[in-house]
C-alpha cells in the first residue's frame, strides 16, 4: 500500500518513538541483535502495509506489539518443522504447579535468614535469561510481555488476541516453569545442597 | 477505625492466598480479594516471604529489559518508512 505524505509523516510521528520499546521487546524474545533487527523493520513494514486498518492511534504501541509477537511467533512455528522448538504446553502437571521458593524455603529459619532470597541473588542474569529462553514459545512470551515489559493482563489479551484466562494460565505455566529450570541450574551450580524433590 | 475495618475482612488459608499471588504481585487483583491477601499476609510469614520471593524474581526478570536506541535501526526504519 502507498501511503500519502500525511499518513507516512502521522506513521513516523506514532513509530519514532516506540521504537526503542520495540527493539527491547524484540530482543527480549529472540535474543540476537540481528535477528531483533529484522523482526522490527518487518513489523514497521507490515504497520505501513495496514496503516489504514488502525482505527484508534492511541493503541499503537498495542498494535506494534501484536504484529511483532504475531511475527515472532510465525517464525517459531516455521522453525518448528524443521527442528524441535517447543511451541506450547509440553509440560505435566508437576512443572506447573512447581514452586523454587517451596522447595528451597526453610520455615524454621524464618526469622534469620531467608535462603531462597539469597539463591536467586546469586544467580546471573545470563542464568535467568537462559531459563526464560528455554520456555515453550507461547509461555515465553506470556512472561516477557508481563515481567519484562511489565504491561497489564489485558493488554496482553488484546496483544497475543487470547482470553484473560489464558494469560493468566500462561504467566503461571511460565513462571512455574522457569522457575524449575532455576531450581535445576541452582543444584547444578552446588547451591542447593538439599535434594529434596526430584 | 482501621481495627473495625479490619473484622470485616475475611479469613483466607494460605491455599488460598498461593492461588493469588501472581495476581497480586501482577498488580491484578482488585477489592475485596486484595484485602483478603493482605490480611493474611500481615500474619502469615511463610506466605509473606513467598510474596517477597515472587516480587524479586520478577524484579530480576525485569532488569533483562536490556537494548534500544539502535542507531542502525533507526536510519534502516527511516529509509522503510520513505519507500511507503
Amino acid at each position: 500500500m502507498q501511503l500519502t505524505y500525511h499518513q507516512r509523516e502521522e506513521l513516523k510521528h506514532l513509530v519514532l518513538p516506540l521504537l526503542d520499546d520495540l527493539e527491547r521487546f524484540a530482543l527480549s524474545l529472540c535474543r540476537r541483535e540481528d535477528t531483533a533487527e529484522e523482526l522490527v523493520a518487518a513489523t514497521i513494514a507490515s504497520a505501513c502495509e495496514s496503516f489504514n486498518r488502525l482505527r484508534d492511534t492511541s493503541k499503537i504501541k498495542q498494535w506494534l506489539f501484536r504484529i511483532l509477537s504475531n511475527k515472532f511467533l510465525t517464525q517459531c512455528r516455521e522453525q518448528s518443522r524443521y527442528k524441535e522448538v517447543a511451541l506450547t504446553d509440553a509440560t505435566n502437571d508437576t512443572d506447573s504447579h512447581f514452586s523454587f521458593f517451596e522447595e528451597v524455603s526453610q520455615p524454621f529459619l524464618l526469622w534469620y535468614g531467608n535462603p531462597e532470597r539469597e539463591l536467586i541473588s546469586h544467580l546471573l542474569d545470563e542464568d535467568i535469561r537462559n531459563a526464560l529462553d528455554s520456555l515453550p514459545i507461547d509461555f515465553r512470551v506470556a512472561v516477557v510481555l508481563c515481567d519484562v515489559e511489565g504491561l497489564p493482563y489485558d493488554e496482553i489479551a488484546g496483544i497475543l488476541d487470547i482470553p484473560l484466562g489464558t494469560v493468566r494460565s500462561r504467566i503461571a505455566r511460565g513462571r512455574s516453569l522457569l522457575q524449575k529450570r532455576l531450581w535445576h541450574h541452582a543444584k547444578d551450580l552446588g547451591l542447593i545442597k538439599t535434594k529434596r524433590r526430584q | 477505625m482501621k481495627t473495625n475495618d479490619r473484622k470485616t475482612v475475611e479469613t483466607i488459608s494460605c491455599e488460598q492466598a498461593i492461588k493469588l499471588v501472581f495476581n497480586y504481585i501482577d498488580d491484578e487483583l482488585r477489592g475485596k480479594r486484595r484485602g483478603e491477601l493482605e490480611h493474611h499476609l500481615e500474619t502469615c510469614r511463610h506466605c509473606f516471604d513467598r510474596v517477597e520471593f515472587e516480587k524479586l524474581l520478577k524484579s530480576r526478570l525485569r532488569q533483562l529489559k536490556v537494548g534500544g536506541n539502535s542507531k542502525n535501526l533507526r536510519s534502516r526504519i527511516d529509509a522503510l518508512l520513505g519507500q511507503f
